[in-house]
């Protein structure tokens, strides 16, 4: 296929946290929420001078500080953000908002505060936030009541940043201007021959969590264009799978995975396009904040919500995303010592194997894959040749 | 800190190694003079009386045979007298009063499980009175169902199981691990899911609440084992959640409405009905408990400490969590133990022949080296003054039965789950981890910390730095004793000992109070 035009421009945009886009929004004297996890609220950070950075280590290598302030059995990507804080890697935020979505972030996040890791400003300022652990009325209403002590108020009190409801309905209209997109992209990954690769479609997506958004919807719109007439090679796939896990901020991984000649159909992780970029919609008899927790509250497939139809409903989340993107196999990975995705790995593969028939392939990995590329390349192979011969028996 | 000299000398047995072998149990008795020899063999013989009294029990035979965990409870006399090791006096009856009523609440609920089963005692008109709990839930929401029980399979299947028999919970970390679980998880609830898997668990209740208090491997672990139970045994499940800022005073409301969903959902499933004045009774014990549990550290802290150790953790564990003001036998033991700690104050009873170092000790307890901190006192002179699980409830709840206490009550309970052993510390920020430590410090007035360092508790583990920095600056002496809680193939016995040798020797430039205690060849003991 002949490359997307913007490809480079984004590529290059991941390559650091503070990168052209955030160091240009702050030049125009835009402050910049840095928030942690999947189940914070996003359109939140993008309220009236405000844009939000979901933080992320591109080019991680060595985590030695992290790991003698957190030992080597904390999750890797808690680590690796540690470390390129300390390394001053993200001094351009002017605050963190951190939930405890799971003890490692919120240690990673906890150790930052207590190690003055991020004080660009002298009105910076940490928070740290409650996520409901299930998915109910009740789990609504605290999120509700953490956001607005934990994003808005402080937003506002510290920078005068506007949170009305009209500025929430703005920063959720553009919120879903780049969902759609990202979704509409995402639909050409059902095609049998898809126009857009795993791997171009990682790269884009994970822009939109750690750019400034209303300068990249342009790009976007226009990459969105020109896939509509981009001739797909003619290539056959040796697997279509759909990708499950955690923090993956990391398309190299994606790549990895169709370096091998599989093609990554669909994306269940907390960097992705499921559940991360579907539309928030609101209505106008009602507040925005409640329902863009709502929203954020059931949609969540986060293996911290504890109830059994969730937890149930996680997998066969996954199922239908797998049937929807006629996968052949699932790959379900945990960032190596993350604990609830230790739990999740297992009974997701277990599940998706054994209930709904899915070739799974149940595998840790590191933050950033390329450290150990041969091992994480020879699993894939192996899962790829099962799918194969599977095939060939049947 | 000065040094504080016992002004008795202990009788009976001086050097404490002499008793160890290489073999299950130790080469003889330990002498402690005529009358508290006599004392201890007396407990000892009421040890057994408990045990027989369990297998006496419906279902009992079947059990021993039926499920592998049912083996460790022969060897219950023995971890009592782990607890006891070098005790005299009042430290002594302290030691055998508390664990003798844990060892009486364990024994009861291995009877109430066997009787429970449907694979042993089938007893369904019993076991229709039963709740399935956590055994790391505390049990509050149960406060106000005097009719009830709360069935704590969990407590003799693992966790006091590996309190008595260091191997007891390794078969179920291999299946655990076989079955797909990484080894670098807490081995806790990796055991429990393991139990499960291999349905080794007694099938009993008529529905189970289930927690997420303690960590993230704890609360994902639930769902592997409510999915048995809902899908193979029909027995309902149901999540409560309590909040990780559990001192923000903007999550307590989301607390009080699991709490209250909680009641509901055992309402439906059992029939029975919330008895307030049940409940207030109950809290009113959690008061006086929290109220003796404050006295003793009261007395901690002074040069004379008498109830400290693995047995006042054990103690306040049960009291709390297990018990939770349910019982009204506690108040009554509490009672012995205070007229205990009084009088051995008063006659400046020690453990040892001199106290160099009082010590807080922080992080969680391997359950297969629960002796260590008495080890400590008589080989080293180091005195442990409190530990993390027993830095629980300090405030107290409402005991009046009103209209306005009624809803502040579900806060209460809220607040007694949220403030369950271990996760108050644990949960809740740096704050109650880290700065509350320092505080506990001064309070105690200690000169030391002895951080426990479970390698597979990352709430702990993800301060380490901090803890080392902070004790730097305050010039706190600290000493890192890694284990892996519930499994000694990681860190033997010896192993973890050896890292307070090492500290003691060359940072503190000590020598043992009793050197045959250094080594002591117990790997192959219970």
């Amino acid at each position: 296929m002949r490359d997307l035009s913007s490809l480079q421009y984004f590529e290059d945009l991941l390559q650091n946290a503070n990168n052209d886009l955030v160091r240009a929004a702050k030049a125009e004297g835009r402050i910049c929420a840095a928030y942690l996890c999947e189940n914070t609220p996003e359109p939140l950070f993008n309220l009236g001078n405000c844009f939000g950075v979901r933080l992320f280590a591109p080019n991680t290598g060595s985590m030695d500080i992290a790991t003698y302030y957190m030992s080597n059995l904390l999750c890797e990507t808690a680590r690796a953000l540690l470390e390129r804080a300390i390394e001053g890697g993200f001094n351009f935020a002017d605050c963190l908002i951190a939930p405890d979505g799971c003890t490692m972030m919120n240690r990673a996040a906890e150790n930052m505060e207590l190690l003055k890791a991020l004080e660009g400003n002298d009105k910076f300022f940490y928070e740290h936030m409650e996520i409901p652990f299930k998915a109910d009325d009740n789990g609504v209403e605290l999120l509700v009541l953490q956001c607005k002590n934990h994003i808005l108020k402080p937003l506002s009190e510290t920078y005068g940043i506007d949170v009305s409801d009209a500025a929430i309905r703005k920063a959720v209209a553009e919120h879903n201007r780049i969902c759609r997109v990202i979704k509409a992209m995402g639909e050409f990954r059902k095609e049998e021959k898809p126009r857009i690769t795993g791997y171009e479609f990682a790269v884009l997506t994970l822009a939109t969590y750690v750019c400034p958004k209303d300068m990249i919807i342009d790009r976007l719109e226009a990459t969105l264009e020109e896939l509509k007439t981009r001739e797909p090679d003619d290539k056959k796939y040796r697997a279509r799978l759909v990708v499950v896990g955690s923090e993956m901020d990391d398309p190299e991984y994606v790549k990895l995975i169709e370096e091998c000649g599989a093609y990554v159909c669909a994306d269940r992780y907390c960097f992705g396009s499921f559940p991360g970029r579907d539309e928030i919609e609101l209505t106008e008899e009602r507040d925005a904040l409640t329902q863009v927790c709502e929203q954020y509250v059931h949609r969540c497939q986060c293996p911290r919500q504890m109830n059994m139809e969730k937890v149930y409903g996680r997998k066969a989340y996954v199922a239908e995303l797998a049937k929807e993107y006629r996968a052949d196999g699932i790959i379900y990975d945990q960032v190596k010592f993350c604990d609830p995705w230790a739990y999740e790995r297992l009974t997701g593969s277990t599940a998706l194997r054994q209930d709904f028939g899915y070739p799974v392939l149940s595998v840790d990995r590191p933050y950033n894959v390329r450290s150990s590329e041969g091992q994480m390349r020879t699993r894939v192979q192996a899962f790829i040749e099962s799918i194969e011969i599977k095939k060939l028996q049947s | 800190m000065e040094t504080v000299k016992n002004e008795k000398i202990l009788p009976g047995d001086q050097k404490l190694g002499v008793l160890y072998n290489a073999g299950k149990v130790r080469r003889r008795r330990e002498w402690r003079g005529f009358k508290d020899t006599m004392y201890d063999f007396g407990q000892w013989l009421a040890t057994w009386k408990i045990m027989m009294g369990v297998s006496m029990g419906r279902g009992f035979l079947k059990g021993l045979f039926r499920y592998r965990w049912m083996v460790n409870f022969l060897a219950v006399p023995h971890m009592i007298d782990k607890f006891t090791i070098g005790q005299r006096d009042e430290i002594l009856r302290i030691t055998h009063i508390g664990m003798g009523y844990v060892s009486y609440e364990v024994a009861g609920i291995v009877k109430q499980c066997l009787r429970a089963d449907r694979r042993c005692g089938n007893d369904k008109k019993f076991s229709d009175k039963c709740v399935l709990v956590d055994e790391n839930a505390m049990t509050s929401y149960l406060m106000g169902f005097p009719n009830l029980i709360a069935l704590q399979r969990e407590i003799p299947t693992l966790f006091a199981a590996n309190l008595i028999n260091q191997n007891s919970d390794l078969h179920y970390i291999d299946v655990a691990q076989a079955f797909g679980i990484p080894g670098d998880v807490c081995p806790m609830p990796e055991v429990e899911a393991g139990v499960s898997i291999e349905d080794d668990f007694v099938v009993a209740g008529k529905c189970a609440v289930q927690v997420n208090t303690t960590c993230d491997g704890s609360m994902l672990g639930n769902g592997i084992i409510a999915k048995r139970l809902e899908k193979q045994y029909g027995i309902p499940t149901f999540q409560m959640a309590s909040p990780l800022r559990h001192r923000s005073e903007d999550t307590q409301k989301y607390a009080a409405e699991e709490v209250k969903r909680a009641i509901a959902f055992i309402e439906e499933k059992t029939g029975e009905k919330w008895d307030w004045k049940a409940y207030f009774a109950a809290a009113k014990r959690v008061n006086l408990t929290t109220r003796n549990r404050l006295e003793w550290l009261d007395v901690n802290s002074t040069p004379y400490p008498q109830f400290f150790g693995a047995v006042f953790s054990l103690y306040n564990d049960t009291n709390y969590m297990g018990n939770c003001g349910r019982s009204a036998e506690f108040p009554l033991i509490d009672k012995k133990i205070m007229d205990l700690v009084h009088k051995g104050y008063e006659n400046k009873t020690m453990m040892a022949s001199e106290y160099r170092h009082r010590c807080i000790v922080w992080g969680v307890q391997p359950q297969y080296v629960i002796d260590m901190l008495y080890w400590m006192v008589r080989c080293w002179g180091v005195v442990p003054l409190t530990d993390m699980l027993s830095m629980v409830i300090e405030k107290e709840i409402a005991e009046e039965d009103t209209p306005e206490n009624r809803e502040q009550a579900y806060y209460d309970m809220a607040y007694l789950s949220e403030n369950m052993i271990m996760r108050n510390h644990t949960h809740g920020g740096y704050q109650v981890l880290v700065d509350q430590l320092w505080e506990y410090v001064e309070r105690m007035n200690a000169d030391m910390v002895m951080m426990w360092e479970h390698m597979g508790c990352k709430a702990l583990t993800g301060m380490h730095g901090q803890f080392e920095e902070q004790a730097r600056e305050r010039g706190i002496k600290l000493v890192w004793v890694s284990h892996d809680l519930c499994d000694p193939r990681i860190y033997s016995r010896q192993a973890v000992r050896d890292q307070f040798n090492q500290f003691m020797r060359t940072v503190m430039r000590e020598e043992p109070l009793d050197p045959t205690l250094e080594e002591l060849p117990d790997n192959e003991a219970w």
